[in-house]
């Protein structure tokens, strides 16, 4: 009973019934150097601020969506379908 | 107890709470006491002659009724066994049982009081420079302490739970305070149409109302009348508003984020969502500092008038009234008014307020009005029998003095703004000089403030201020209304000081803090206000602050001689009010998975245990017995636990191909294969098998525990990525049965038509067909190592199912087997369970999985992590083992190398077919050779046990595919 | 308790955080002499993750590099009173750590095991015997999740973790370090590949070396000196209740069902469990949160019922993919140290990991009971797993 997050599908809904992914990375290629996958396996902005970020609707439709969330104060600012062009 | 003291309340009046008509009878410390109906425990306890209601924390202190509210801790009690209940706020119910806490043998004569003698020998911060050399001092001096703490005590058994409920709300406006502020503002919500939900603490609405006997001339719409009158009005008004919800009696203690109040009324517990939401919390009144300022006699104003006119009480026969403001003459006009000698009112304020009508009534009534005096000492030991006032200068006592007997000193150190809720929400607060007091500046969105909560004082303003509030808050604007009052009343500073040695000013009530302990903290270096609460404990008792926040922030500026705004505030946490944990916790329980067989198991005496939150038979007897069987006959085993999801479309088998260190692609279909999830660095996910339906449908299993962490995988990986996969989540669609063993075949020929032939369905293959006369999904896999079969039926036939294939079974002694046997027969096959024989940084590479991955794939999730552990080439290696001895390690016994621990046991068991002990040890890469000698410590013993790479049982897999 | 200074523009160390890891460094900097040390804070002295930590000691930790690590910081622990000469109140009273599941029975036996072979006491125990420690522990066996058995860790205990960083600050005090509350770093200065100091908002104060000690801020710091680091930041949640009488003096943990337990001395219970299921800096509580504790709290000591919440609150806590912390310097960045990664179990760890890092950066040279914890772990898959013991001790 956080904070609400809008689902594209479900609407508004509490926090706790997502599960969050984490903030967005961009996966390297095949055969891009190790530096770049050991950043993507472990390293992470861990922003203070906006952070583009994972999360899923795991008690909704079951679908994964990208919100932008201050992490300072929780406040949602968009939400979308990943791969569709945000708002 | 004597006498209910019946006459010696007061006559009937509109205000009164109380029922004559409905007396009630409970228990104090195993006496009888009468009441009333709206009577508190605490209203009829004072009205049967209990003065003091507590013991204090720390010094055993006699403490009595102050706030009269619920908000200080001076009348903990322990009601039906339950502890640190605020009698003052909890109704007098028929044959409720009160006992004292925290005195022995009663709370008139409590032997620990002798610890307020040795309040000298404990200044503030006593036990940091104390009791730690030699170091074994505080090991005994530790338990000492401890027994001395802690208030009420916890009931050893404990009562039914099933009296807590939980209840969920959804409002457009909730408002919170039934004041006049909070009524107008759910008025105002309600006129525009709006669900408002409107929450008290009190019995009733009305707020302070409820008990003002002032009267008003006409404010903000509402006809002149008495305070009391203007309050029925307004929730007469309200109640009959058909858009409004009143919760009554009923405690908001916490604002959460997204505009969700946390509320607690009585046994039931209320979440409570709302778009915006209207504070109109009101204003806790303050006490005064000087010495013994805690003996019982001790009143806030509000209580005494809460005691007059709710309770019809005449709280006492002589009372000095200290006043920093207006709301003192009005308590000493009551108390006169109620019978109550009023010795002297003395006022902080330099000059006899002549405009004010209570005033001058007081004066035509003989009562002497002192200007620029404060108290500066009650007299008494277990009860106020006099009072010393002294002249004020500049807000500070001088040596001139005069004393006044009484037994009721009654304070009135003006008002705080109740803010918490507020505060929790993200709300700025500033001082305000002319008021003296912090009040919101800045408001969150969605959140609304009215009324005595923004400093504002006086009906007038309540009201119009709730109205506006009310309104903008059902607009739904953004844009919080919020002002700051723009007249304040004339008040010096709060805090009288007077330190004389050997005094005692409380500052803190609930933790014995005295202004003397807080100046010497400060003067200790504790100059900021967290610190200093820290180190002193001031305001980290039960009333959290609200009845001594604003003195130590006084005490504070005058100490360090800074302005208040300086001095800061410590952090306003939820909850408001302690909220018991078993209302939080309602009638919730932990839920139980059970699969579609569970009755059969529960009957045939199955041993059931936990896996994830599924209830799985652990066995049914003997394990070893069922593991014979499974090798020499048949056993069934209920697999239903077993994660099932359909992944279909026409990208399906490259989508798995990411997924998978293996590949599915080229599997024909009708074929299955078994598969290992890694993430992307290369650790084990999960493992299960993969079955090809059809061209573009495959059944995959996930094990049992992580069937959604699977799915949320698979889901993550198509989303956004535009491949044509749906993934649906099946579990519990299927009944799913295991039937393994030599005689299985012959055992499951008899309810099928499919071909089980060893030429026409081998190892490794699927079919769909019947079984006993239902759908079934036929996978032959061999987990258990036995010829066998996994039977997946709509889960309302499981039971059917299991019951014909033990029928069918019965001629060739079927057995059940239960987790333990299946987890015995695969460890003597080597296969591996996630989790158990791998951790967070196990990867197939060295689990002996390596052949599952294939890097010959151009991509595949863990790839690079696998292509990179490959290179580096494993560290750890997990590996069979045989025991030397036939002594069976426990799963987590460590493998040792001359007593250090360089791996460990991962699984071990006594192997039924061999007689072996046995398992898999992750051990050092270097060890993992065949025959190598290892060792393992088994309770004190390094034992020795030799490395076996191949499964102990049917290394070349002959049975399993027989 | 401490001084107050004027801020200089460079000191041989600064220290970025003044809670009780960054206190301890510099205390034990300068007991080798180390002593021209400025420790900074946004906040009070002790006032972040410190201030919030629930303070709970024990070395039972899983692996062959957590364990030695956590059992020389208990060591210091059992006498930093008479070191510091403060009385920290250790209340070495033992813990449980309670298994209601086969798995998790595993996992405890898995953590008893190492530690009874690296020189830590713990030991597994059964339903009667944790009765007997801890009589109100629900033990009835006809239940979902029935209490299977316990690790017992009997030198673990509970420290008053304001005497903790109040003790080191005024150690760190009297041997010559400066402590700086509400000196917020807003930079850190480099040159080539050298931190050279830090930006306030009172001015840049130049430094040999910079160490970060800034638990659940160890991103943004670190990033100012851009080193990027695997921690994301979760909040940890906690509250305590009225005081109550004494009735159960030792620490009491599930982690099957997410809690843990214990009464302090002044009688409140102390009830916290693992960090939230998503990150934020935010300290906002839940009442989701409140809610799940109590009802969990409620699961493992029926008692518990009527007892009532007084105060709830939230640290944030840098979380690591391995459940392990991060010390030590940074390949290509000179002259800068981390202490961080120190997930829930920082508190424990803060005397041996002071101790440790002041050591480094007196001498140079990394100790070797920290040296597995060192940021290179994870580009070269040396990971510290301390995952499984997390699973109950994500806990504390």
């Amino acid at each position: 009973m956080g904070f609400l997050l809008k689902c594209p599908n479900c609407g508004e809904r509490t926090v706790y019934e997502y599960r969050s992914g984490g903030e967005e990375t961009d996966r390297p290629q095949p055969g891009d150097p190790a530096q770049d996958w050991t950043r993507y396996f472990y390293l992470r902005r861990n922003a203070a601020g906006d952070q583009r970020e994972w999360w899923y609707h795991a008690l909704g439709c079951r679908r994964w969506l990208i919100a932008v969330r201050d992490t300072v104060t929780n406040q949602v600012k968009e939400t979308y379908w990943p791969g569709e062009a945000q708002a | 107890m004597a006498a209910g003291d019946c006459e010696a309340r007061l006559g009937p009046h509109p205000t009164q709470a109380i029922d004559r008509s409905k007396p009630i009878a409970f228990r104090f410390e195993g006496e009888p006491v009468q009441a009333f109906e709206g009577d508190t425990i605490a209203s009829a306890l004072y009205a049967a002659g209990v003065r003091i209601f507590s013991r204090s924390f720390k010094y055993h202190r006699p403490r009595g009724l102050t706030c009269v509210a619920g908000r200080c801790s001076n009348c903990l009690m322990t009601v039906d066994g339950v502890p640190n209940v605020r009698v003052c706020a909890a109704p007098a119910t028929d044959g409720v049982v009160v006992s004292r806490q925290n005195a022995w043998p009663s709370l008139e004569r409590d032997l620990l009081s002798v610890l307020d003698r040795f309040g000298w020998a404990m200044p503030v911060g006593f036990y940091y420079k104390s009791l730690y050399r030699p170091r074994l001092l505080w090991k005994i001096a530790s338990p000492i302490i401890r027994r001395v703490a802690g208030i009420g005590a916890v009931a050893a058994e404990a009562p039914s739970v099933a009296r807590y409920t939980h209840r969920n709300l959804h409002a457009e406006v909730a408002v919170v305070g039934g004041g006049a502020a909070g009524m107008s503002a759910a008025l105002a919500a309600s006129d525009a149409g709006v669900r408002v939900v409107l929450i008290d603490d009190e019995p009733a609405l009305g707020g302070s109302l409820r008990y003002d006997l002032r009267s008003y001339p006409e404010a903000a719409g509402q006809p002149a009348a008495h305070g009391y009158e203007t309050a029925n009005d307004l929730a007469g008004a309200v109640q009959s508003s058909p858009n409004v919800e009143v919760l009554t009696g009923a405690t908001a203690f916490g604002l959460y984020e997204g505009n969700l109040l946390g509320i607690r009324r009585g046994s039931e517990f209320v979440k409570l969502r709302a778009k915006s939401i209207v504070a109109a919390t009101g204003a806790y009144e303050q006490p005064l500092l000087y010495d013994r300022n805690d003996l019982p006699g001790t009143f806030l104003s509000s209580g005494l008038r809460r005691l007059m006119h709710l309770h019809r009480l005449r709280p006492g026969g002589a009372a000095l009234v200290a006043a920093t403001n207006d709301e003192g003459y009005h308590a000493a006009l009551d108390l006169v008014n109620s019978g109550v000698q009023v010795v002297a009112l003395v006022d902080s304020r330099p000059r006899f307020p002549h405009d004010l009508d209570a005033a001058k009534e007081l004066q035509t009534r003989g009562v002497l009005v002192l200007p620029s005096h404060g108290v500066v000492r009650a007299e008494g030991t277990k009860r106020v029998a006099g009072a010393a006032v002294s002249r004020l200068t500049e807000g500070r006592p001088t040596t001139e003095e005069r004393e006044f007997d009484c037994d009721l000193i009654c304070l009135s150190g003006g008002f705080t703004p109740a803010g918490a809720l507020l505060a929790q929400a993200g709300a700025a607060f500033g001082f305000n000089a002319a008021l003296g007091e912090s009040v919101p500046v800045k408001l969150p969105p969605g959140v609304f403030a009215a009324g005595s909560v923004t400093g504002a004082s006086g009906l007038d303003d309540a009201l119009r201020q709730g109205r506006e509030a009310g309104a903008a808050a059902a607009e739904g604007g953004a844009l919080s209304f919020f002002r700051p009052p723009e007249t304040a009343p004339a008040r010096v500073d709060a805090a009288p000081l007077a330190e004389a040695p050997g005094s005692r000013g409380f500052v803190c009530l609930c933790e014995d803090i005295t202004s003397k302990d807080v100046v010497t903290a400060i003067r200790e270096g504790f100059t900021d206000i967290q610190t200093l609460k820290r180190y002193s404990t001031v305001t980290m008792g039960p009333c959290q602050g609200k009845m001594c926040h604003r003195a130590l922030v006084s005490l504070c500026a005058l100490e360090m001689r800074q302005p208040p705004d300086a001095v800061g505030a410590t952090t306003q946490r939820p909850p408001l009010q302690p909220v018991p944990l078993g209302a939080l916790a309602g009638a919730a329980y932990l839920p139980i998975k059970r699969t579609p067989m569970d009755r059969r198991h529960r009957a045939a005496g199955a041993r059931m245990v936990d896996v994830g939150p599924w209830q799985r038979p652990h066995s049914y007897g003997s394990p070893r017995d069922e593991c014979l069987a499974v090798r020499n006959r048949v056993g069934i085993i209920d697999v239903s636990t077993l994660g099932k999801l359909d992944v279909a479309g026409a990208d399906a088998p490259a989508f798995l191909d990411r997924m998978y260190t293996h590949k599915f692609s080229t599997l024909r279909p009708g074929r299955t294969r078994y598969g290992i999830l890694c993430t992307d660095s290369g650790s084990i996910l999960d493992d299960g098998t993969v079955t090809r339906l059809r061209e573009d449908r495959y059944f995959v299993t996930t094990s049992t525990t992580n069937v959604d962490t699977v799915e949320d995988w698979f889901r993550w990986w198509l989303a956004g990525a535009r491949w044509r996969v749906y993934v649906t989540n099946v579990t519990s669609a299927y009944a799913s049965i295991n039937v393994a063993g030599p005689r299985a075949r012959e055992t499951l020929a008899k309810l099928t038509d499919v071909d089980i032939s060893r030429r026409a369905f081998k190892y490794m293959r699927s079919a769909e067909g019947n079984v006993a006369g239902v759908p079934c999904l036929f996978l032959r896999v061999g987990f258990v190592g036995e010829t066998g079969w996994e039977l997946h039926v709509p889960a309302q036939y499981g039971e059917h199912v299991w019951d014909a294939l033990l029928e069918a079974g019965e001629e060739f002694g079927i057995a059940k087997f239960g987790v333990e046997a299946q987890r015995i027969l695969r460890l003597e096959k080597k296969h591996i369970i996630p989790g158990q024989d791998t951790d967070l940084v196990s990867n197939p590479l060295d689990s002996g999985s390596a052949w599952t991955v294939r890097f010959d794939k151009e991509d595949f999730i863990g790839r690079e992590g696998l292509a990179a552990a490959r290179e580096r080439g494993a560290r750890e290696l997990l590996v069979g083992f045989v025991m030397q001895e036939r002594v069976v390690p426990s799963d987590g016994n460590a493998v040792t190398v001359g007593g250090f621990p360089v791996g460990r046991v991962t699984s071990a068991r006594l192997s039924p077919t061999t007689g072996q002990a046995f398992g898999l040890a992750r051990v050092p890469a270097e060890l993992a050779q065949e025959g190598q000698e290892i060792h393992i410590h088994v309770e004190g013993r390094d034992l020795p046990a030799a490395v076996r790479l191949e499964p102990l049982y049917d290394p070349k897999g002959e049975r399993l595919r027989a | 308790m401490w001084r107050q200074h004027p801020l200089r523009d460079s000191y041989d160390v600064v220290i970025v955080g003044a809670g009780v890891h960054g206190l301890s460094t510099a205390y034990y900097l300068a007991k080798q002499g180390v002593t021209d040390v400025a420790v900074l804070d946004k906040g009070y002295v002790g006032g972040g993750a410190s201030a919030r930590s629930t303070a709970i000691v024990r070395a039972n930790y899983l692996t062959v590099e957590g364990i030695p690590f956590f059992r020389e910081s208990l060591k210091l622990y059992e006498s930093l009173a008479l070191e510091l000469d403060f009385n920290i109140m250790f209340n070495q009273t033992g813990r449980l750590d309670v298994g209601h599941a086969e798995s998790t029975v595993y996992a405890l036996r898995q953590r008893v095991e190492l530690n009874k072979l690296l020189g830590v006491d713990s030991r597994l125990v059964g339903p009667e015997e944790i009765k007997e420690l801890v009589p109100v522990i629900d033990l009835r066996q006809d239940k979902h999740l029935p209490v299977m058995a316990a690790l017992y860790h009997p030198p673990a205990g509970t420290v008053r973790h304001d005497a903790v960083v109040w003790g080191y600050a005024r150690g760190a005090d009297g041997l010559g370090v400066e402590i700086h509350p509400f000196t917020g770093v807003t930079g850190v200065l480099r040159a080539g590949d050298r931190v050279t100091g830090v930006e306030t908002a009172k001015g840049p104060v130049r430094a040999g070396t910079v160490v970060s000690a800034t638990a659940g801020w160890s991103s943004i710091i670190s990033g100012m000196a851009g080193v990027e680091l695997p921690i994301v930041t979760y909040p940890l949640q906690a509250f305590v209740t009225e005081p109550l009488k004494p009735f159960m003096d030792k620490v009491i943990s599930s982690g099957n069902l997410h809690v843990y337990i214990y009464q302090t001395d002044r009688g409140e219970l102390v009830i916290g469990g693992p960090v939230d299921h998503y990150p934020t800096y935010s300290h906002r509580s839940t009442l989701n949160m409140l809610e799940e504790l109590a009802r969990f709290a409620v699961e493992l000591v029926p008692s518990l019922r009527d007892v009532k919440v007084m105060r709830q609150w939230t640290g944030i806590c840098d979380m690591t993919p391995d459940y392990a912390p991060i010390m030590g310097e940074v390949d290509g960045v000179r002259g800068f140290v981390l202490n961080a990664g120190w997930g829930t179990w920082g508190f424990k760890a803060a005397p041996i990991a002071g101790k440790s890092i002041a050591a480094l950066v007196a001498t140079g040279k990394t100790p070797d009971l920290i040296e597995p914890f060192g940021l290179f772990r994870f580009a070269e898959d040396r990971l510290v797993n301390e995952r499984a013991a997390a699973i109950a001790a994500a806990l504390h």
